[in-house]
């Protein structure tokens, strides 16, 4: 149901990708759905992890060029900090610079994703995240990832603060990078296998050399792998903070963006690299998320970390431990 | 398209006692037992570790209670599975026994040869081979050519296959044998249920590169096989292979088989402090996990009645690229191995270095594999 809402809704939104922001954000603020993750009675749809990277991976496979995942974490951080009323929308970003005093932020953040656009940021720090009313903020620089997705550098003066109990932006955002990579592979997958079965050269599909096959093939699996990790960082995250398993999805998240983007890529020749054609939306997304909120190496020390620190011979039983309780937390749902 | 998570066990009732269960056994068997002891464990036979398996509980436990199996639930069997290999147990005695004859003859095998092997496979004492393979038929399996004529008295079995893992250590081995004509290929075969102990059977072992013989050559000269050892209808060999494959390459040992790897350089990277080590842990274990979430979900989705191909195509492509990977990244981290004072770092390595290209071409090559998973994308 969410899903289809939301597929119609992304269509809808794509079918002019010079369309400004401007006209576009407020169609998805009329469906609500920055209220995602909010109760029902705090005007949301009392969605869970779940729920968020099922719609989130629906945008990253329409290349939606709006900071939905931002805005539906963001608001979930200002309704944990009692903030209600934000204008614009809430982004999160973990690139800062500056301090705090008296509940006031002084300093700058950079690579925020919409910071042009924001009435608050999430800022991910050492302590627990920060929300920092951007009313006042200036933007120092407009700038954009690979894809064009606005990544703006703003200034703080002063700035009123609320902390955020519980809450990591720093793995929000990987969860739903790695939801918007699973989506957008699964996208470009299917594009390039269309592909293949049309295109012919030697008066065949190419599709039907098994070099290219065995490309597609390899795409498959790390789209597999990719899904299933990142679902499974979902259903734990329905359960409590997940950050182990986020980092296993972020982590194979990004190294399958990686193999997907020279697959697609590969299959499509030239026509695939021209900016006409839409593969790019998906491929430019690909290598900007695979580094965003953390990248393969940041979140593999993570996990090797976590792993180095349980007393020897302990992996194993943690885990699968873990694992047990999470699956009956998810089935009893 | 994506294998995704609509198919998932949820923890079975009891799933701790049953892990610590398996757990104290395996342990209390390998005790000081070396990480090499523990690596490739599934190709590692061992019939005393397999009966006391039996006795435990721990074969055909999904099984009907009217042949000895334990009617436990594909959720238990998995975690059991997953148990013995994390410890390194060596359960190549039963394995294939458990994981896909049993199933085969559940599924196609008459009532007689149900009562017969049955039990004996859930005691931990009847051990299966799977004879597939032969020297002109590898991955163009459908040209097998071993031939089954009918006669009177039954079937009279001549040719040769190859490569059968454990057949000199196994009694029964389940063979794809061609019953019709070769320009049929996959019409004309039909599965036997072959007495290994039959006159006619000569059974050579083949020394591997690591030294050890546990893959063989069976040669059939004339050998008389009653008719009542068919499996399955006659010119349905193919289609049984087929899903039998499925359950022979979802399973836990696609990435589970050498984890003494991963426990070997947790330990190293929680002694040396390095960096390098601790991230590869990281990323070892972020593919490894992954890969467990594939394989339980096709598991959950075999054990709801489907048949999961190009699934357990993906799990075993991965998993077996995983283990084979492992080894070489942590060699290129090394600034020197020691391969030859004794060192249990170093001997682990060398055995799985050597080991590890087999792990793409026992049940099925990466190619072949690819091609299956390009078929259910729609490329073929
Ligand atoms: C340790 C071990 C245990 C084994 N145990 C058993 C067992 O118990 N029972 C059993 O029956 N068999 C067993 N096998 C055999 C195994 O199933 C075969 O090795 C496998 O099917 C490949 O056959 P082959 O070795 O003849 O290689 P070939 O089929 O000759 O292949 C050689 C190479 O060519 C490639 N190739 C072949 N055809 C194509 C194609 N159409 N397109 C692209 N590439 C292609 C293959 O992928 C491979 O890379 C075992 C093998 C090993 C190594």
């Amino acid at each position: 149901m969410l899903v289809d809402m939301a597929e119609k809704l992304f269509a809808d939104l794509t079918t002019d990708r010079s369309a400004p922001f401007a006209t576009l954000w407020p169609r998805v603020e009329e469906m609500g759905f920055g209220g995602l993750l909010l109760g029902e009675e705090e005007g949301g749809f009392g969605g869970d992890a779940g729920d968020a990277f099922a719609v989130l991976k629906t945008a990253g496979a329409a290349a939606l060029p709006l900071p939905l995942a931002e805005e539906v974490f963001g608001r979930l951080a200002a309704a944990r900090a009692g903030v209600v009323d934000v204008p614009g929308i809430v982004t999160i970003a973990t690139r800062w610079d500056g301090g705090i005093a008296g509940r006031r932020f002084t300093g700058t953040t950079t690579a925020v994703p919409w910071g042009r656009e924001a009435g608050a940021v999430v800022l991910t720090g050492n302590g627990p995240d920060l929300l920092v009313m951007a009313r006042g903020a200036r933007v120092l620089r407009e700038d954009a990832n690979p894809a064009g997705e606005p990544r703006d550098t703003l200034s703080f003066e002063g700035a009123e603060v609320h902390e955020v109990p519980e809450f990591s932006a720093l793995h929000w955002g990987a969860l739903s990078r790695s939801a918007q990579i699973a989506g957008a592979l699964d996208r470009a997958l299917a594009m390039s296998i269309e592909y293949a079965n049309e295109r012919v050269q030697f008066g065949r599909p190419i599709g039907k050399f098994q070099s290219v096959q065995h490309s597609l093939a390899i795409f498959a699996m790390e789209a597999s792998a990719a899904l299933s990790a990142g679902q499974a960082a979902a259903r734990a995250a329905e359960v409590d903070a997940a950050h182990f398993e986020i980092a296993v999805a972020k982590c194979r998240a990004s190294q399958a963006a990686a193999v997907g983007h020279a697959s697609a890529h590969a299959a499509h020749g030239a026509i695939g690299f021209t900016m006409e054609h839409g593969l790019n939306h998906l491929t430019r997304r690909l290598i900007a998320w695979r580094s965003e909120f953390g990248g393969q190496a940041f979140w593999a020390d993570r996990i090797g970390e976590h792993v180095l620190t349980m007393p020897p011979g302990q992996f194993w039983p943690n885990l699968t431990a873990r694992s047990d309780v999470l699956s009956r937390a998810a089935g009893s749902k | 398209m994506l294998m995704s998570d609509t198919f998932r066990f949820t923890a079975p009732p009891g799933a701790d006692e049953l892990r610590a269960k398996v757990r104290e056994l395996a342990e209390g068997y390998l005790a000081d037992k070396d990480p090499v002891t523990r690596a490739n464990c599934w190709m590692r036979p061992d019939p005393a570790f397999s009966l006391l398996a039996g006795e435990a509980g721990l074969i055909g436990m999904v099984w009907p209670k009217k042949y000895g199996g334990h009617e436990r639930t594909a959720a238990e069997r998995y975690i059991v599975m997953e148990e013995l290999l994390a410890a390194g147990a060596p359960v190549c005695s039963h394995w294939v026994a458990d994981r896909q004859s049993g199933a085969l003859l559940l599924k196609y095998g008459t009532e007689e040869q149900r009562q017969k092997i049955i039990p004996g496979i859930v005691r931990g004492e009847t051990y299966f081979c799977i004879g597939l393979s032969e020297p002109g038929s590898g991955s163009d399996l459908a040209s097998v050519r071993t031939r089954a004529t009918h006669t009177a008295e039954g079937w009279r079995i001549n040719g040769q296959k190859i490569w059968s893992t454990i057949a000199h250590k196994s009694h029964y081995m389940i063979a794809l044998i061609r019953t019709g004509s070769e320009e049929e290929r996959q019409k004309g075969l039909s599965q036997f249920l072959i007495d290994l102990s039959m006159p006619g059977i000569d059974i050579r072992p083949i020394r591997d590169l690591t030294g050890t013989e546990e893959f063989t050559e069976v040669f059939f000269d004339d050998v008389l096989v009653p008719d009542s050892m068919r499996i399955g209808e006659v010119g349905e060999g193919w289609k049984q292979v087929t899903a039998e494959l499925a359950l022979e390459r979802s399973g836990p040992e696609r990435y589970l088989t050498s984890f003494s790897l991963l426990n070997a350089l947790i330990r190293f990277g929680q002694t040396s402090g390095r960096d390098d080590i601790r991230r590869l842990v990281g990323q070892a274990v972020a593919e490894l996990w992954s890969l467990r979430e594939m394989s339980m979900s096709t598991a959950a989705k075999l054990a709801s009645g489907e048949d999961p191909v190009v699934e357990a195509s993906i799990v075993k492509d991965l998993g077996t690229g995983y283990e084979q990977e492992l080894p070489r990244a942590v060699q290129a981290l090394l600034e020197e191995v020691d391969f030859a004072s004794g060192d249990d770092f170093g001997r682990l390595l060398a055995y799985l270095l050597q080991a590890s290209p087999s792990f793409s071409l026992r049940g099925g090559t990466r190619e072949v594999l690819r091609g299956i998973i390009a078929r259910g994308l729609g490329l073929r």
